[in-house]
């Protein structure tokens, strides 16, 4: 059974990625850094009080780096990160997944059975790397040790570990290996019978042979809640019950606290089938993306919110991590809209506790400057919220 | 279309009342767009939708179906009306535009008809608006529904004032093409868009064949079943040249 932490009302966390500095990008890639980047370190640095930060303006003047002095401008790109989140007030932090390329790619490229078949579109012209299972799934090392070992030296908050889920995972994956059928001279009945018969072996093998050790040593090395990152989850709609089976693979017995994140969705789809994942402590949905701009806590004035009284039903009575900032937008949501999206969603559920705040998903498509102000902007809100409920 | 964000946006972009924001799924794929927000089209920029004088002749342009439009715009309060409007007001210029400028065949896409369907109600307004938007135009058009079973509604699909329909053979049986195509074209999506596997060619040969010869079409058209920006350039690249060598030796198998 996972664990359930004691966590205050109204409990703030990001979701997952931030974008990553120019420094830190262009270190890595061993592109020449400028003035730009340099004030950029630097200007942060001092911002968020970033212990020692002079060391790292220093290291970003004596290229070229190699291997480990890349992966020390790695770290300091998390303690960064780390300090942007702590410091604009969140109760529970990570580090922007700055050791990482990207959710889906940083995965699959620790995995062995899959090769990587170049970049599609996900929105605008903002695309992601995409890989072809080929082979037997197996985790070739667990991924996230080494930021996790480093963050937890390093954090003064509590630690929440984003962990792309198995679903998402073979979603956004080509399938090479288990269904290879073209014969469009077949019956689509047939078709469609093995096409889904492939589709559970390829999930659930994700989830065994690479999720679930994976989490397995995350545990080890203490961590104590790990969000189950799942923005695929509803992509098919007839595939809810494979989800919640791949979301339960994945963690039955483990002990920690584990939460799913949920993304750009009709959320009404989940129901009644997420209702199975009872070891799922907290729901972390993105809403704002659907939500006026207006102030006010009626049904009319929160039209983005309507679907949360779905999950406050759920018979498991998990928490909501109800999503308040457009991370798909410069806007910085103000302090008294923030309050009145958490007040609504207090007044639906009836109990704060079962309410933590965050932003719609990962702010990485966003600015630092941007993301900032939004999460500065967000934990006033949730001040403003306390205030207002007398917590 | 490759500097297109989405479907719609070139076309919208400057409409107003504001530009499009809402992200939402297309569909049941990792792509998402942005929903139209259309109050009024007085000022259509139908120049999007111009062939770049790059692009080898004949030349295709590709638009979405009013229908299509219509149902991913955001808050539309009488979507029929919309899809009037935005035929003879958006559709209608753009697709003279791109006639004028080259484009041999306009490829209307039709995913939301074969993926949620369509209520009765609406076929009339729906043929209204194909109507509107084809009537006059110096081009081949064919509306292409993909991303589900197309054979419910081939029926009336047939009626519709365009030159050809065009089918997802993932998702709908050969068997149900049916044999009633003396007068309408039809375009067969005989390439996956959506993976990375690209088809043998000598058994898309014989899909091909094989529909040439039952179906006995109008004019049998070879495309993917959808668009194929889900897959990387490369993999793209590959199944557009395969559909080229279907082409080519199919062409001398039905003319033997």
């Amino acid at each position: 059974m996972s664990a359930v932490l004691d966590h205050k009302p109204l409990l703030t966390h990001e979701i997952g990625s931030l974008d990553k500095p120019a420094w830190r990008v262009k270190a890595y890639a061993g592109q020449p850094l400028g003035d730009r980047e340099f004030e950029e370190a630097g200007s942060w640095g001092q911002r968020l009080q970033v212990p020692e930060y002079e060391r790292l303006v220093d290291l970003l003047h004596h290229a070229p780096f190699d291997k480990e002095k890349k992966a020390e401008i790695q770290r300091w790109s998390s303690l960064y990160a780390l300090r942007l989140e702590e410091s604009a007030g969140l109760d529970v932090v990570y580090d922007g997944e700055q050791q990482r390329t990207e959710m889906y790619d940083w995965a699959v490229s620790h995995t062995n059975g899959f090769e990587r078949r170049g970049s599609v579109r996900a929105f605008d012209n903002k695309y992601y790397s995409k890989a072809a299972v080929v082979g037997p799934i197996s985790l070739r090392a667990p991924f996230h040790n080494a930021e996790f070992s480093y963050l937890v030296s390093v954090a003064d908050a509590e630690l929440k570990v984003p962990v792309t889920g198995a679903y998402t995972i073979a979603d956004w994956s080509f399938d090479e290996r288990y269904d290879r059928d073209t014969d469009l001279r077949e019956p689509v009945r047939d078709r469609r019978r093995k096409r889904e018969a492939a589709r559970r072996d390829f999930v659930l093998e994700v989830a065994r042979n690479l999720i679930r050790p994976n989490l397995m040593a995350l545990i080890g090395l203490g961590a104590r809640w790990i969000q189950v990152d799942e923005p695929g989850a509803s992509t098919e709609p007839d595939e809810l019950d494979l989800f919640v089976d791949s979301f339960n693979a994945s963690v039955e017995g483990l002990n920690a606290m584990f939460s799913t994140h949920l993304c750009f969705s009709d959320y009404n789809l989940f129901f009644p089938a997420i209702e199975r994942m009872t070891q799922c402590r907290q729901f972390a949905v993105g809403f704002a993306n659907y939500d006026s701009r207006e102030l006010g806590t009626s049904d009319a004035e929160r039209p983005g919110y309507q679907v949360i009284s779905k999950f406050r039903d759920l018979p498991a009575k998990p928490a909501l991590g109800l999503g308040v900032l457009d991370i798909h937008s410069d806007f910085i949501e103000s302090p008294e809209l923030v309050r009145d999206r958490v007040l609504y969603a207090v007044k639906v559920f009836g109990d704060p506790g079962r309410i933590h705040v965050t932003p719609d998903c990962g702010l990485r498509t966003r600015s630092w400057k941007v993301a900032y102000e939004k999460l500065r902007n967000m934990t006033a809100g949730v001040q403003l919220a306390r205030r207002e409920l007398g917590l | 279309m490759l500097h297109w964000q989405d479907i719609f946006r070139p076309l919208v972009e400057g409409l107003g009342p504001k530009p499009p924001e809402e992200l939402v799924r297309w569909f049941d794929t990792n792509t998402f767009f942005r929903a139209p927000e259309v109050s009024t089209i007085d000022s259509p920029k139908a120049s999007a939708a111009t062939p770049s004088a790059s692009v080898p002749s004949p030349r295709v342009v590709t638009l979405p179906s009013p229908y299509t439009f219509s149902r991913a715009a955001h808050n539309a309060a009488d979507r029929n009306r919309l899809m009037q409007q935005v035929a003879e007001r958006l559709l209608r210029p753009a697709m003279r535009t791109a006639a004028a400028a080259g484009a041999r065949v306009i490829h209307l896409e039709e995913p939301w008809l074969t993926y949620y369907g369509i209520d009765d109600a609406d076929w009339k307004p729906f043929a209204a608006a194909v109507a509107s938007m084809t009537s006059g135009l110096a081009a081949i058009v064919i509306l292409h529904c993909y991303f589900g079973d197309a054979s419910p509604h081939l029926k009336r699909l047939m009626d519709l004032q365009v030159t050809g329909i065009g089918v997802d053979l993932v998702e709908t049986d050969v068997a149900a093409l049916g044999k009633d195509w003396a007068d309408k074209s039809l375009l067969i999506g005989c390439l996956n868009g959506r993976s990375s596997v690209v088809e043998p060619l000598d058994a898309t040969v014989e899909l091909t064949r094989y529909i040439a010869d039952t179906v006995q079409p109008l004019d049998l058209y070879l495309s993917s079943n959808c668009e194929l920006q889900y897959l990387p350039t490369g993999v793209a690249e590959q199944k557009v040249r395969r559909l080229g060598e279907v082409a080519r030796k199919a062409k001398d198998l039905v003319s033997v």
